[in-house]
């Protein structure tokens, strides 16, 4: 019975395709076993029959001639046997004895062509093989040629990558050291305009403290009292007055339109009125462009004012009164 | 020429086969000469399968023919047919060239042909070249198209491609254990199935 591995190793080693290690355990299995010895030839054989799967071809008519010729100069097969000579009888012994000498001088002939040959055969096989190792030598250099030649251009590939890194690492660099230089410069500004920005803030906290202060002093918008006076007289309907008062400040701006021009020996005299007290606060008397019938006046009450309710104003003779005498123009709000 | 003819039945063919190769080790050229004629063809048609090279295949069969003159006497019948041994002597000698101009494509850098053998439609053969009447030839082929497609493809990488098992492995993407059962399973069959034809 044949085992698969040995099956394994026949069939491979049909094909050629076992490591010197299975060739020899194929080898010694064969010459142990008779029955494995046959397939292996069998399997041999049976590869063999492969060739005639390949595409046929039919070789060139030359290349018989091309090998006869070579045989003509190669040794005879090394069991190739020459032909058995023929006795020749002999007449007599001096023909004998001449057929003796003939036939020690053909064997002494012979052995020399033979001895020769031999040598002849024995220079070229040396010939072949001095051939075949140069042709070895000359493939292994040829091989070594091209290794070398395929290092040589990977290690110049290589440095010439390591030369294009190495300007670009300088390229790099230097625009970095350009960029830095340009940080630096930016830098010095920066402080500069910081340094400027806190002197105007510094300077805007003083003002801002500065305003805050006034703002203290005079109080707070809110506090401002803004008063529209409508008119009262007949003739002049379109009379418009605006006072605005500043009870922090204890004073006011008046802003008069379209009042009658006065006579000569006439005012127009401002009055607040202030609950506190039993008769208006007089704020002062102003006359008006005679064209325009508008005026301004800055006032300030002859008394101390806690709260506005009205203001208007009368007319009064020149230089004004201390209590009100004449008709009232403007009153409000 | 007188290649083995259609109607030579394979034992009768390899005994004629052995025959003439104790006689070409006996130093006979009619006996050469026409062992020539009956293997010629199927070995060249080998060489070329494997090396896709005319040139080198001729090459590879005039050594092989040089070498089966010289070593006729060391032929041992019981190690396989005198045609397997020739096969032999041919197949070693164009696997060697393969490999060798292989090493110089890898070291060039240049790819290898996918398709391992000569590409059978653009051989650059005649037609007349290419045919072939031989029943020897068909029954292989035929035997060979009745294995499974996997056989077949491990088995002729392995006889014309000139690789390694690993090699035949990688090449077929397969594991190496599957690819050695390919080749024992395909071998046996292809045997059984030649055997059975005789």
């Amino acid at each position: 019975m044949i085992a698969e591995r040995q099956e394994e190793l026949a069939a491979l080693g049909a094909v050629d395709l076992l490591s010197p290690a299975e060739q020899a355990e194929l080898a010694a299995a064969a010459a142990a076993d008779p029955a494995f010895a046959v397939l292996v030839a069998s399997c041999r054989s049976t590869a063999a029959e492969l060739a005639y799967s390949a595409p046929p071809v039919v070789p060139p008519t030359h290349l018989k001639t091309r090998i006869l010729a070579s045989l003509s100069t190669q040794t005879t097969p090394a069991t190739a046997r020459p032909a058995r000579g023929t006795v020749i009888p002999f007449a007599s012994w001096i023909g004998l004895a001449a057929a003796a000498c003939f036939a020690l001088a053909a064997a002494y002939f012979g052995q020399a062509f033979v001895t020769e040959r031999a040598a002849v055969a024995a220079l070229r096989d040396q010939q072949t093989l001095a051939d075949l190792a140069l042709r070895g030598a000359t493939n292994q250099l040829e091989a070594e040629r091209l290794i070398s030649r395929r290092e040589l251009a990977a290690a110049s590939a290589k440095a010439a990558e390591s030369s294009g890194l190495v300007a670009a690492l300088e390229s790099r660099l230097a625009e970095a050291s350009l960029t830095a230089a340009d940080s630096a410069r930016q830098l010095v500004v920066s402080r500069e305009q910081i340094t400027s920005a806190r002197r105007e803030l510094t300077a805007r906290d003083q003002r801002v403290s500065d305003l805050t202060r006034q703002l203290a002093a005079q109080g707070t918008l809110a506090d401002y009292k803004i008063a529209t006076l409508a008119s009262l007289l007949g003739n002049s309907p379109q009379a418009l007055a605006v006072a605005v008062w500043n009870p922090a400040n204890q004073e006011g701006v008046l802003t008069v339109q379209k009042l009658p021009a006065l006579a000569a020996d006439k005012d127009y005299q401002l009055w607040v009125v202030d609950p506190q007290y039993p008769i208006p606060v007089d704020g002062g008397v102003f006359r008006v462009d005679p064209a325009t019938g508008e005026a301004r006046m800055n006032f300030r009450p002859n008394l101390p004012v806690k709260t506005v309710a009205k203001f208007a104003v009368s007319l009064e003779r020149k230089g004004g009164v201390p209590k009100a005498e004449g008709p009232m123009v403007l009153i409000g709000p | 020429m007188s290649e083995s003819g259609p109607t030579e039945q394979p034992d009768k063919r390899h005994a004629v086969d052995a025959l003439l190769l104790k006689r070409v080790a006996a130093g006979d050229r009619a006996a050469f000469s026409e062992l020539y004629d009956r293997f010629s063809k199927p070995l060249y048609s080998t060489a070329v399968r494997i090396l896709s090279d005319t040139a080198e295949a001729q090459d590879v069969v005039h050594d092989a023919f040089v070498a089966l003159w010289d070593k006729a006497n060391t032929y041992e019948s019981s190690r396989g047919t005198a045609f397997s041994w020739a096969l032999t002597l041919t197949r070693n000698r164009a696997i060697d060239r393969l490999r060798s101009r292989r090493r110089r494509a890898e070291l060039l850098e240049n790819s290898a042909p996918s398709d391992l053998g000569l590409d059978e439609n653009s051989s650059g053969l005649s037609a007349d070249d290419s045919a072939d009447t031989s029943d020897q030839a068909a029954a292989v082929r035929a035997a060979v198209d009745s294995l499974p497609p996997d056989q077949q493809s491990a088995l002729k990488l392995a006889f014309f491609g000139g690789l390694t098992q690993e090699e035949i492995a990688a090449r077929l993407s397969t594991p190496l254990g599957t690819i050695k059962a390919r080749i024992r399973r395909g071998l046996l069959k292809l045997r059984e199935r030649l055997a059975a034809r005789q």
